[in-house]
């Protein structure tokens, strides 16, 4: 890996790590942290390999940059949806749909099989809190949980309908 | 697959879901 190779590597890093942070402030931090490594390199008279990962070893790692100006940032903004607005930290937090939606997807499937759990995934699709992308993964695990006993189910079958 | 243990498994479909909803909030709270 080259030296610009580092630096790039070391913004995506940044990047990646920044999402909990407003969109505004985290183009502002890529910049910020942009600047700080050029003018070190700029200090240092070299660009380097090792230079760069010096320098950028002394910055410390993105992520622990990101939570300190995690930890700056009002509660109320620190978070932001998957379109990239600003949600209050109240949103964020439980609620009564999520607590529903948790129940009939543990308790209620025993308690009404089949339609706890489909009644439990209708109020996790309407609660706000949780991402669509985190939407997806629990139905797609429901899903494939579900789908699962039921080919082996039909395979039993299929297996018993050629066997007789 | 026995079809009581397939009876046995759809109710439990939800709860691996439910278990990554919960820890989804609890890490986003810390």
């Amino acid at each position: 890996m080259d030296g610009d190779e580092l630096v790039r590597d070391y913004l995506g890093r940044l990047e990646a790590a920044s999402w909990p942070l407003p969109p505004d402030r985290r183009a502002e931090l890529a910049s910020e942290v942009r600047e700080h490594i050029e003018a070190a390199l700029a200090e240092a008279g070299r660009r380097d390999p090792v230079t760069i990962h010096n320098v950028l070893e002394r910055l410390g790692r993105p992520e622990e940059i990101v939570a300190t100006e995690a930890d700056a940032e009002p509660l109320a903004t620190r978070f932001t949806d998957e379109l990239g607005r600003r949600m209050p930290a109240s949103v964020r937090s439980w609620g009564a749909i999520e607590i529903a939606a948790i129940l009939l997807l543990t308790v209620g499937a025993f308690a009404l099989p089949l339609v706890g759990p489909a009644m439990g995934m209708v109020l996790l699709w309407l609660s706000k809190v949780w991402t669509t992308r985190e939407k997806l993964v629990a139905t797609l695990i429901v899903l494939i949980i579900f789908v699962l006993p039921i080919i082996g189910l039909l395979a039993v079958e299929g297996r018993a309908g050629t066997g007789s | 697959m026995d079809f009581d243990v397939v009876r046995l498994l759809i109710p439990l479909a939800g709860i691996p879901a439910a278990i990554f909803l919960i820890v989804v909030l609890v890490r986003r709270r810390r």
